[in-house]
C-alpha cells in the first residue's frame, strides 16, 4: 500500500508548489485536526474494543476503566 | 482500600500502553487543557440484573510546550483520569447465580453456586423465582455487575523533537501510575520529507515496560473467602487460589507512516504497525465459570420433572496466553471542497492479531468552517470485531461428571479428572460485536492565538453489529457518551496569531508589545494569592493555570497539640474510633479566565479539577464499632478520589489606583460543581474531606491591596468564604473560611523576584452531617473534627519572560510552610503546600 501511494505520487502529484498548499493548510485539512480529543476518544475505545494500538495515541497505563 | 470490582477493569490485555509517537512538525510554543467526562449507561434490562452499567471518568490533560533555538522542541504532557461505577465482572447463566447485582460495600457482590440447575447440553436453567418462590426456566445469560470506589491514574510525559528542514526525530518518555498499574516507556520516531515536501515517511518505535501489583477481590465468583487465613479446605478447588498478582509485561511496537499530497486539495496517508506483548496479559480480577454436567439420580439430575440435567460449576481466573502479536493496517484520505471551503476525512482500519481477532473501523469526518474562526466537525464511526479464539461467555467443560466424581471432587478436593482449556476468559472486550458512534466537535479560533474546542460522541455497543453477524448475545449491550471541552493557546500568538499556522504570521511583530500588557504593576503576588491583580486595559484578555498540592502527613493533632492514639480512641468518635489518617495529599488544578470588558471592572471564571487520596492506619487499640465499617481490611488501606470541583465566577472592581498604590475587590460565586456524593464501593459516603467540592453556593469576596517602589512591591489582601446555605445535597455544610495575608517581594534581577508572605486562616467546623450511610471508624467521618486556625510562613519565586517569543508569560512558585495548627476535634498536622502558577495576557 505504502509503495502503490508513492507510485501513485511519483506519476502523477508533483506537480502541487508550495504557494499552491493553501488549502491544505486549513486547520480542518489537518490530518487530525484536534489531538487531545483524539487522545481522549483513543483511550475510551482502547478500554471498551479489542483493537487497540495502530495509532500515533501516545501513553502508558491502562486507565482502562 | 483499592477496589478490586473497577480494578477488574483496569489492568488487561486490551487497552495497549504506550504505543506509537507521532512525529508531528513541531508548531512551536503552545499550552493545552482538556477536560473529559465519559458516562456509560445501558445494560440490558432483565428480571435477573437491576444494575446497570454505570463506570464514569474524569480526566484531565495539560500540556505546553515550547522551542529552543528555532528547532528543537520541548513537549511536557500530564493526563489523569479517575473512574468509578458498576461494572460487568463476569457471564452467567441466569440460573446459576444467586445474588446478580452487586450488592453495596465489599461484602457478597455475588454467588455463583457451585451445583448449579443449568443443564450446558440444552443451555436452560431452572430458578426460583424471589417474589412469587415458583420454578421457571430460563435460557438468558447475565453479567454479574460489581461496583467500586474512585480510583485514580496519573500519566506525565516528555517529548523532544529536533526539526532540521526537511526531516524530524523525536524522542520521549513517560510514566503512568495506578494504584496496581505501573508503566514507563520510551518511544522515538523520526520523519524524512522528499519529493519536495510531498511526501512524508515516518517511523516510530516503542517499548513499554508495565508492573502489574493487585490485590484480588475478597471474595471468588463461588462464593469463597480470598483472605489470607482462607483455610486449605477452602482453597483446594481452585488451583490459581492467590491473594493477588505480582507480575509485568512488555510491550513492543513499530510504526510506519507515509503521507502523500495527492493535488492541491487532497492527501492520503497510510500506516502499518506492528506491536508485540510479552508477559501478563490477563485482567487479575475477573474470573470465567466451567459448568461440567452431572449425571447422578442421586442428586435429582437429571430432574425427574423436567428432564435437566444440573451440573456442577468451577470458576478460575482470567487466564490469557503470555504473547500477542498485533498488526495493523490504516488509510486516511482528505479531500478539500471549494465550494463550501469543508473537508471530507475518510478513514478505514484493519486490525489483526494472533489471538484470532480481526476488526475494521471505518471514520468519516466532515470540518466545516463558518465566518469569526468557527468550524464544525461532524463525525462517525463504525468498528467491528471477531471474538478471540479462546473467549466463551462461560465454559463447558467436554465430560459428564457421575456421582462418585462429585463426591471425590467436593469432598476431597480432587480435580485431575476435569479438563480445562489451556487459555481462557469471559471479558467481553474479547467477543464479537459491533459498535456505532457519532460526534460532533466545534471549534472557536479567537483573533488573539487561543482556541475553545467542544465535543460530545455517544457510542452504542451491541453483539447485534458485528459485521456479518454472529455477536455476543445482548445481554453485553452498553452504551456511552464522551463530552471534551478544550483550550489552546499560542503563547506566541502575536507572531503567529492562526494556532501555530506559518501561513497567517505575517500578522506583524508591531503588535507584540502591546499584546502583553499586564496591570501587575512591575509585581506580581506571591503564587498562593488568589485575585492579585487586575488587567488594566479594556478587552484585555488573560489565561492561566494554577496548580495547588497539600499535604498533610504530621502527628495527630487535639487543638494545638499533638495527641496519641488514645486519647483518639477514646474521645473523638463518640462510641470510639478504630482507624485514623495518616497521611492526606490533595490535588488540584484550575484554569484562571479573565476578561477586561472595562479598564474598572474585571470578570473571571475558574473551573476546578480535584483529586485526593488518603491514606489510613488502625489506632492502637481501637475499637471496632462495626458502624457500617467499610472493609479496611487487606493491606493497602486508603482511598482516593478525583473528578470536577467547584467553579469558581468573579468580578473584580478597581477601588484605587494611584502610581505605587491599587486597591480593588473582588466579589464572586462558587457553584457546588465538585460531587458531594462520592461513595466507598458505591455504598457509603467517603470521608467529609474528600468530597471534590462543597456542595453549597458559597459567596467568596475579597479586597486587596499592591504597592510597588522600585524593586521592592508589596500587598496584602482579605477573603473569605460564606456558605449560603444550611446544608448541601448530602446533609452538611463545610464552615465558613477567613483568611487575611500580607506580603513583599524584592526583584532580584529584571525577570525574577523573591516573596515572603504571612497567612493566617481560620474555618469553621462542618455543619450538619451526611444523610445516609457513613462509616464512622475514625476522626475525619465527624464534624465536629474539621476547621481550625492556621498560621503560614510562604516563601515564593515570580518569573516573567521579558523579551524574546515567550514575552509576557508569568510563572510564580510558593511553598506554604505551616507555622502553627489550632484544630477543632482530632486532625492530622498540615506538612505543606505547594502553588504553582502560569499566566499570560493578551
Amino acid at each position: 500500500m505504502l509503495l502503490f501511494s508513492l507510485g501513485l505520487c511519483l506519476a502523477g502529484c508533483t506537480t502541487v508548489a508550495p504557494w499552491e498548499r493553501g488549502l491544505l493548510a486549513k486547520p480542518h485539512m489537518a490530518l487530525e485536526p484536534n489531538h487531545a480529543q483524539h487522545a481522549l476518544r483513543g483511550h475510551a475505545y482502547g478500554s471498551r474494543e479489542a483493537a487497540a494500538g495502530g495509532d500515533s495515541a501516545a501513553g502508558g497505563g491502562c486507565g482502562c476503566y | 482500600m483499592a477496589s478490586p470490582a473497577l480494578r477488574a477493569l483496569t489492568v488487561a490485555a486490551l487497552a495497549l500502553p504506550g504505543l506509537l509517537p507521532s512525529p508531528v512538525r513541531a508548531e512551536g510554543d503552545e499550552f493545552g487543557f482538556q477536560y473529559g467526562r465519559y458516562e456509560e449507561s445501558g445494560g440490558p434490562v432483565s428480571r435477573f440484573r437491576s444494575t446497570g452499567n454505570s463506570i464514569h471518568v474524569d480526566s484531565l490533560q495539560a500540556s505546553g510546550s515550547t522551542r529552543f533555538f528555532d528547532r528543537l522542541k520541548v513537549q511536557v504532557n500530564y493526563s489523569q483520569d479517575t473512574w468509578s461505577g458498576a461494572t460487568p465482572i463476569t457471564t452467567a447463566p441466569a440460573s446459576a447465580v444467586n445474588h446478580i447485582d452487586n450488592i453495596s460495600g465489599a461484602s457478597v457482590f455475588w454467588d455463583v453456586s457451585r451445583l448449579a440447575h443449568f443443564d450446558p447440553a440444552k443451555g436452560v436453567g431452572t430458578f426460583l423465582d424471589a417474589k412469587t418462590f415458583r420454578p421457571g426456566m430460563t435460557h438468558e445469560t447475565v453479567q454479574v455487575m460489581a461496583s467500586a470506589s474512585p480510583e485514580t491514574r496519573k500519566q506525565g510525559d516528555l517529548k523532544l523533537s529536533y526539526e532540521w528542514n526537511e526531516a524530524a526525530l523525536d524522542i520521549g518518555g513517560g510514566n503512568s501510575i495506578e494504584r496496581d498499574y505501573n508503566s514507563r516507556f520510551f518511544n522515538l520516531g523520526g520523519r524524512l520529507d522528499f519529493n519536495q515536501k510531498l511526501t512524508s515517511l515516518t517511523l516510530g518505535l516503542s517499548y513499554t515496560d508495565s508492573i502489574i501489583d493487585s490485590q484480588r477481590f475478597s471474595q471468588r465468583v463461588i462464593s469463597t473467602p480470598v483472605l489470607a487465613d482462607t483455610p486449605i479446605e477452602s482453597r483446594r478447588l481452585f488451583p490459581d487460589w492467590s491473594l493477588g498478582v505480582h507480575d509485568s509485561r512488555q510491550d513492543m511496537a513499530l510504526n510506519l507512516g507515509l503521507t502523500q499530497v495527492l493535488d492541491k486539495k487532497s492527501l492520503l496517508a497510510a500506516g502499518f504497525s506492528y506491536s508485540n506483548a510479552s508477559g501478563y496479559q490477563s485482567n487479575p480480577y475477573k474470573e470465567s465459570l466451567f459448568f461440567a454436567p452431572l449425571l447422578a439420580p442421586q442428586l435429582l439430575s437429571p430432574n425427574p420433572d423436567t428432564g435437566l440435567l444440573s451440573s456442577l460449576v468451577f470458576s478460575q481466573y482470567d487466564h490469557r496466553p503470555q504473547g500477542r502479536d498485533q498488526f495493523t493496517w490504516s488509510g486516511h484520505y482528505v479531500r478539500h471542497f471549494d465550494t463550501v471551503d469543508g473537508a471530507l476525512h475518510l478513514d478505514y482500519r484493519f486490525f489483526h492479531d494472533n489471538w484470532g481477532i480481526n476488526a475494521h473501523t471505518f471514520e468519516a469526518a466532515w470540518g466545516q468552517p463558518f465566518a469569526d474562526g468557527w468550524i464544525v466537525t461532524p463525525k462517525m464511526r463504525y468498528y467491528s470485531q471477531s471474538a478471540a479464539d479462546f473467549f466463551r461467555p462461560y465454559y463447558v467443560l467436554d465430560q459428564t461428571l457421575a456421582f462418585d466424581d462429585y463426591v471425590n471432587i467436593l469432598l476431597n478436593g480432587d480435580r485431575s479428572k476435569l479438563k480445562f482449556p489451556a487459555h481462557f476468559s469471559s471479558d467481553h472486550r474479547l467477543s464479537a460485536f459491533g459498535t456505532i458512534s457519532g460526534g460532533l466537535t466545534i471549534n472557536k479560533q479567537f483573533a488573539k492565538g487561543v482556541n475553545l474546542e467542544a465535543g460530545i460522541e455517544y457510542y452504542t455497543h451491541a453483539g447485534d453489529f458485528k459485521l456479518g453477524g454472529g455477536g455476543i448475545g445482548g445481554y453485553a449491550d452498553f452504551d456511552y457518551y464522551l463530552i471534551n471541552a478544550a483550550l489552546r493557546v499560542d503563547l506566541s500568538s502575536s507572531f503567529t496569531m492562526a494556532g501555530g499556522h506559518g501561513m497567517h504570521s505575517m500578522h506583524g511583530r508591531h503588535e507584540h508589545d502591546e499584546h502583553s500588557g499586564h496591570s501587575a504593576h512591575g509585581g506580581h503576588a506571591p503564587a498562593g494569592v488568589m485575585f492579585d491583580h487586575m488587567l488594566d486595559k479594556a478587552d484585555g484578555f488573560m489565561v492561566g493555570y494554577r496548580y495547588m498540592y497539600s499535604l498533610q502527613d504530621g502527628d495527630m493533632l487535639h487543638g494545638a497539640h499533638s495527641t496519641g492514639d488514645a486519647a483518639i480512641v477514646h474521645n473523638a468518635c463518640g462510641g470510639g474510633c478504630s482507624i485514623a489518617p495518616q497521611e492526606m495529599a490533595m490535588h488540584m488544578h484550575m484554569l484562571d479566565l479573565m476578561y477586561a470588558p472595562t479598564d474598572w471592572l474585571n470578570l473571571m471564571l475558574m473551573p476546578q479539577f480535584m483529586d485526593m487520596d488518603m491514606t489510613l492506619r488502625r489506632l492502637q487499640g481501637g475499637i471496632d464499632n462495626g458502624s457500617g465499617g467499610h472493609h479496611h481490611g487487606g493491606g493497602s488501606f486508603g482511598h482516593e478520589t478525583g473528578g470536577v470541583g467547584d467553579t469558581g465566577m468573579y468580578a473584580l472592581f478597581k477601588l484605587y489606583d494611584a502610581p505605587g498604590h491599587h486597591v480593588h475587590m473582588s466579589l464572586g460565586l462558587s457553584a457546588p460543581t465538585g460531587s458531594v456524593n462520592r461513595k466507598i464501593d458505591g455504598g457509603e459516603f467517603i470521608h467529609y474531606g474528600m468530597q471534590l467540592g462543597s456542595g453549597t453556593w458559597d459567596f467568596k469576596p475579597s479586597l486587596t491591596y499592591t504597592g510597588q517602589l522600585e524593586r521592592w512591591s508589596w500587598g496584602g489582601q482579605l477573603s473569605g468564604t460564606k456558605r449560603m446555605e444550611d446544608r448541601n445535597e448530602s446533609g452538611f455544610a463545610f464552615g465558613d473560611i477567613f483568611q487575611t495575608t500580607a506580603w513583599g517581594s524584592y526583584k532580584l534581577t529584571n525577570w525574577l523576584a523573591a516573596s515572603v508572605r504571612g497567612v493566617y486562616t481560620a474555618q469553621g467546623k462542618i455543619d450538619g452531617r451526611y444523610i445516609g450511610p457513613h462509616g464512622a471508624s475514625g476522626p475525619m467521618d465527624f464534624p465536629a473534627s474539621y476547621g481550625g486556625q492556621y498560621w503560614d510562613m510562604g516563601f515564593g519565586l515570580n518569573a516573567t519572560v521579558p523579551d524574546g517569543r515567550l514575552k509576557g508569560n508569568h510563572f510564580g512558585v510558593e511553598w506554604l510552610q505551616p507555622v502553627k495548627d489550632d484544630v477543632h476535634g482530632y486532625q492530622l498536622e498540615r506538612d505543606g503546600a505547594l502553588s504553582a502558577t502560569w499566566g499570560m495576557a493578551f
